[in-house]
């Protein structure tokens, strides 16, 4: 039986083993998604496939690493033999999103799985970055990774699909290494604590965050609550439609009435929705929940087979990724009273053969019920950081007209709205676009009274661009974009005494 | 004779150095003028000593004047001058939230308000002017910036780290408009690439240092009415400066504090013979962690301060919010939990008899019998065993354990934490914790100092004799050093061995000229990648190295911290950093007799589950002492304890060396 102290003991060594898995994968790694952005995830997994521990490095990842695992789990594991897959359909999220997979042994046994997640500069596909904003299916997107064992021929034939290869094998490499060195620790934890005591503490981890889950649940009115919003596609608008059920310590997000999949890129694995669900379940509960498949036992995430949320293949699914995800969290936080951040990433991909160049954009965040709404930030899947304007302009073809806060578009309210911001890139030669944006037509919503934060711009030269849009910048034309506003909350008028 | 001040959160440290011994005293500090505090510590001390003012040849001060005013987010009335197009760079900062999933968890304000931001008419890109600024369109701007009346002004321009001109003719112009304001130039002041961070960090100078100049002025004052010298002042970077370099850059000054402590601890390990030491300074809120190898404190480019990035070498001090006074408790699935949460100093743990009734670290250790009951804490505090027996009870009850069990259970917990970051420092960063010494101070660190080496595999501890003013001694021991640094993104045919040493000797003229010492020792810093990567290794080589030799340091150390190398990449050279030393003083640990008598005798305590009888030394234990676990060793400011396997004795300083059988 597993104690009170140690249960925090292990859990606080698992959760070291998880960042320092990431600190061997950023660190090492080469392409600026991975070190710059941190786009990228670690975890550690039982011999069962339940998610232990993982380290908090990009929301987007949450509920979506037990799928990768659970794609290898009945495979035939031997130590030092990795596994790597990006196909959606077999436990991935969009394909720059690569997992690799290393099985932990002690001497014979099987102990553990680690896996780590990073988001690739390119996997190869029609597009440069392999984030194209006109895909409809997912062969447009680049190259589908199966599941398979990650060895030397593997990283070589994989890599010289994709674009600067060589980058490629570095990251490839990189997340072996992540996954070699959270081996190496999870063996010592073994060694130290025993292998049974270990299996023990795993499902005590679980099961304790079970536990603190149930008791944030509990404290929820019990009832059902309805959210709905739209996704802008090229053509028209894709409805999400949320059934949200509080029934004692459980949850159930049911999407049943959304939109079905369709032939843009805004569809959704299951992987994907569960994530975005999950990371608004710890902004509703409690964020300090240790983040492991325990704390989603209580939460039951429902969406038709072959619906916007939970596509079949070959349905493309670059921006359900990077863009719808963002909207599942939104009519979740929305069916709970919350006002809504800028609820997108403005994905922006510049580049040519020889470069690319991808970056997504912050702007306003929701305000709370009790504080601002932060100016210039990503609000909810993504956290990653921005390119330094200094080392964009020694690195590509690029130069920055302008990089602002763009005032007064954030919703009014008893607390407003986070800004947007204004980001204004000049062409120095010849090369391509790819734009995959929000809130462009629809404003983010304010609540209880609290004003609609702006919507969004996208604009070459100054003339207005779609929300998904690709195209050529010739020297000398400048593409804008200008980000949305964060929802307000409360009502202005009221202040806050009686 | 020497003498070092050190303003700490309690208590105002004083060291004298002189004839081979050291004195020590101290005054409580005051928060709203330092000075006043520095300068009761500093007649303490002369007084214990039996000495004169007169008699101190030189005086060196750390503080947290400039700390403490970021910590509340005060400064001067700053404005910013910015390339066009750029004037919110530090609002925009680098656009990650502050936390994950505390949505409207904000990050802290830039210094300076939006109607103090100004747009200047110029571009600078890579290779140089885009648009030039004219002479005309600068006077026009420095005039509508002085209308503003700001105390201080940071001017930040794109590129302007190889492209410095335009910088230089708004400081000109400014230094006219406005000749009692500080103006702060990015280049000059920071001087590597990447704009936020370089102009976050030029806003905490112009904000600080008027706040800071004024301090000093203060200070000076009143040395010189006590007939004492100047004081040189401690930097982040673990240097003196004078005061007149000090009071103008005061983003160099902002980890003063915690660098004292980290210097006189590195200055420990080298006297006790063990130059490879993890260090680990654990007080009543926070728990500072450092790494010294080869006796000398291991540095960083760069770090953060309350929120806001500091692109300017320090001290690599890694702090966790884990101290004596952090509280336990049970959370809502029923793990303990120890902290965030502190009782601090007031009301403290239960067991100070202040109001405190949740139990603490401290009171966990004094449940358990590693703590004594029966003599008061330094700075005279009197424990009160009942009261922490209630408050762990409390929590014992609602967990289902024994109180002894939950006791130690506090203590396991709170040195997980501690263990995390000691691992962040060691192994995170690729170096094996085995092969050094833990070196605990501060006056909850000897408590855990056996628990979280036997955790992290090391076997030998040192641990200081006098671990409170460790900071004044590492005043008084420290060299006098300037850096100075600018990234040159030197690549390809561009980095040979000319262009590397004529910048070399350029940086070390200007560090040499900011010491006012045409001698002092150079020692350079490169900070290199392979072209294309986003972080940049430190590899310290001689100030007129081949490129060849460079490639060479540097594979080895990416290949000793990520695993692979890559011949085949290009090599870029983004920054050189160069040091400008003068050594530090010479001084004798040695005590100075009148305080090495210890008492003996036994108390009961609990560790691992046992009872045993420890054996207690309370005092300072003379050099040559014995001492076989399992023992206490009550310090006149902390205690030691040694469990059964392990055992050691006192060397000829007064350090006490333990080893694990």
């Amino acid at each position: 039986m597993i104690d009170p102290v140690e249960l925090q003991v292990v859990s606080g060594a698992l959760r070291a083993i998880c960042e320092e898995m990431g600190a061997v994968l950023i660190r090492s790694a080469h392409s600026a998604n991975i070190k710059e952005r941190r786009d990228a995830s670690t975890a550690l997994f039982n011999p069962g496939g339940e998610m232990v521990m993982q380290a908090e490095h990009i929301p987007v990842h949450l509920g979506a690493m037990p799928a990768a695992v659970a794609a290898v789990l009945d495979e035939d594991h031997a130590d030092g033999r990795a596994w790597i897959l990006n196909d959606p359909y077999r436990g991935g999220t969009h394909l720059p999103d690569i997992t690799v997979i290393t099985p932990i042994f002690a001497g014979e046994e099987l102990i553990a799985f680690a896996a780590n997640r990073a988001h690739h500069a390119d996997v190869g596909g029609p597009t440069p970055g392999s984030m194209p904003a006109d895909s409809r299916t997912l062969e447009d997107e680049g190259v589908v990774i199966e599941p398979q064992v990650l060895d030397e021929d593997a990283i070589a034939s994989l890599s010289e699909q994709m674009r600067q290869p060589e980058q490629r094998r570095a990251d490839l490499r990189a997340q072996l290494a992540a996954g070699r060195v959270a081996a190496r620790r999870l063996a010592e934890l073994h060694e130290r604590v025993g292998a049974e005591h270990l299996a023990e503490a795993f499902e005590e981890v679980l099961d304790y965050a079970e536990r603190r889950t149930r008791a944030c649940l509990q404290e929820l009115d019990d009832g059902t609550r309805t959210a709905r919003d739209v996704l802008e596609a090229r053509d028209g608008d894709l409805e999400i439609v949320l059934e949200a059920t509080v029934d004692g310590d459980e949850l159930t997000l049911d999407f049943t009435g959304t939109a079905d999949q369709y032939d843009g890129n805004l569809n959704c694995p299951m992987a994907v929705t569960r994530s975005a669900c999950y990371f608004a379940i710890r902004v509703l509960t409690d964020p300090d929940i240790p983040p492991s498949a325990g704390a989603y036992r209580p939460v039951n995430v429902v969406a038709p087979d072959g619906c916007l949320l939970n596509a079949r293949s070959p349905a493309a699914v670059v921006g359900g990724n990077v863009e719808t995800s963002s909207r599942i969290a939104d009519v979740v936080l929305k069916a709970f009273g919350r006002a809504l951040g800028q609820g997108t990433m403005n994905n922006v991909t510049i580049g040519s053969e020889d470069v690319v160049y991808y970056e997504t954009i912050g702007g306003g965040q929701c305000a709370c019920p009790d504080a601002d709404g932060p100016s210039a930030v990503h609000v909810a899947m993504s956290n990653t950081l921005n390119t330094p304007i200094e080392a964009l302009e020694l690195e590509f073809p690029l130069r920055m007209i302008e990089y602002s806060l763009r005032r007064g578009t954030g919703g009014t309210g008893r607390f407003r709205g986070g800004d947007g911001v204004v980001r204004e890139l000049e062409a120095l030669a010849p090369l391509s676009y790819s734009l995959i944006t929000e809130r462009r037509r629809h404003a983010p919503s304010g609540a209880d009274g609290g004003g609609d934060g702006a919507t969004g711009r996208n604009l070459l030269d100054g003339e207005e661009l779609p929300a998904k849009a690709i195209g050529k910048l010739q020297t000398g034309q400048r593409l804008r974009i200008e980000t949305p506003g964060g929802g307000g909350y409360g009502n202005p008028d009221f202040a806050e005494n009686p | 004779m020497l003498l070092g001040v050190d303003v700490g959160g309690t208590f105002t440290d004083a060291v004298l150095a002189f004839d081979g011994g050291l004195v020590t005293a101290k005054s409580p500090t005051t928060p709203e003028d330092q000075s006043e505090g520095v300068i009761a510590a500093v007649r303490a001390v002369l007084e214990k000593a039996g000495r004169d003012a007169a008699d101190v040849a030189e005086f060196s001060h750390g503080m947290t004047v400039a700390t403490n005013a970021l910590l509340e987010g005060r400064g001067a009335r700053t404005a910013l001058i910015a390339t066009e197009g750029f004037t919110d760079l530090i609002a925009l900062g680098r656009q990650t939230r502050a936390e994950l999933y505390r949505l409207c968890a904000a990050h802290p304000a830039p210094l300076v308000p939006d109607d103090l931001r100004f747009a200047a008419p110029e571009r600078m890109v890579p290779d140089g002017p885009l648009r030039e600024l004219r002479e005309q369109d600068a006077a026009v701007l420095a005039e509508r910036v002085a209308a503003t009346e700001p105390e201080a002004i940071a001017v930040v321009l794109l590129h302007s780290y190889r492209h410095p001109e335009h910088e230089r003719l708004l400081g000109e112009l400014l230094a006219k408009q406005l000749p009692t304001a500080h103006v702060s130039l990015s280049h000059e002041v920071v001087g590597t690439f990447r704009e936020y961070e370089r102009a976050a960090t030029t806003e905490i100078d112009a904000a600080m240092s008027p706040l800071l100049a004024g301090y000093l002025r203060r200070l000076v004052d009143s040395a010189r009415e006590a007939e004492l010298p100047e004081p040189a002042i401690m930097q982040s970077n673990g240097g003196l400066i004078d005061l007149e370099a000090a009071a103008g850059h005061a983003a160099w000054t902002v980890l003063s504090g915690p660098a004292g402590g980290a210097a006189g601890a590195a200055f420990v390990a080298r006297a006790a013979g063990t130059p490879d030491a993890l260090c680990f300074d654990m007080g009543g809120t926070s728990c500072d962690v450092c790494v010294i190898e080869d006796g000398a404190v291991q540095e960083r480019g760069s770090g953060e301060i309350a929120g806001r990035p500091l692109a300017l070498p320090m001290l690599a001090i890694h702090t966790v919010g884990a101290g004596g006074g952090s509280i336990a408790w049970r959370d809502a699935g029923g793990a303990l939990r120890v902290g965030p949460r502190s009782a601090g100093a007031d009301p403290g743990p239960a067991c100070y008899g202040r109001g405190g009734t949740e139990p603490t670290v401290t009171d966990a250790n004094l449940v358990l019998g590693l703590l004594a009951s029966d003599a008061p804490l330094a700075g005279g505090v009197e424990l009160d065993l009942d009261a922490a027996r209630d408050a762990v009870g409390k929590l014992a009850d609602e967990l289902g354990l024994d109180l002894l069990d939950c006791a130690e259970g506090i203590r396991r917990v709170a040195g997980a934490e501690m263990i995390r970051a000691l691992r962040v420092v060691t192994v995170q960063r690729g170096i094996d914790p085995r092969r050094f010494a833990l070196l605990p101070f501060g006056g909850a660190g000897p408590l855990h100092a056996t628990q979280i080496a036997e955790e992290l595999g090391i076997d030998t501890i040192v641990c200081p004799r006098a671990s409170g003013v460790l900071s004044a001694v590492g005043l008084v021991v420290s060299p006098r050093r300037r850096d100075v640094q600018q990234s040159v993104l030197l690549t390809g045919e561009a980095l040979t061995a000319d262009a590397v040493s004529q910048a070399v000797a350029d940086l070390g003229e200007r560090a040499r000229n900011a010491l006012g010492e045409d001698e002092a020792r150079l020692g350079a810093t490169y900070e290199l990648r392979y072209k294309g990567q986003a972080f940049e290794l430190a590899i310290s080589a001689s100030t007129e190295p081949e490129p060849e030799q460079l490639r060479k340091a540097f594979e080895a150390q990416h290949e000793d911290r990520y695993g692979y190398s890559d011949s085949e990449q290009t090599l870029e050279l983004v920054t050189i950093r160069v040091t400008a030393t003068l050594p530090g003083a010479d001084v004798t640990l040695a005590p100075s007799g009148d305080d090495a008598a210890v008492d003996r005798g036994t108390r009961e305590a609990t560790i691992g589950g046992e009872q045993v009888e420890l054996e207690v030394l309370r005092g300072a234990p003379p050099p040559g002492t014995e001492i076989e676990g399992p023992a206490a060793i009550d310090l006149p400011e902390s205690t030691l304890i040694v469990p059964a396997e392990w055992s050691g004795e006192v060397d000829d300083t007064g350090t006490i060396h333990l080893q694990r059988q």
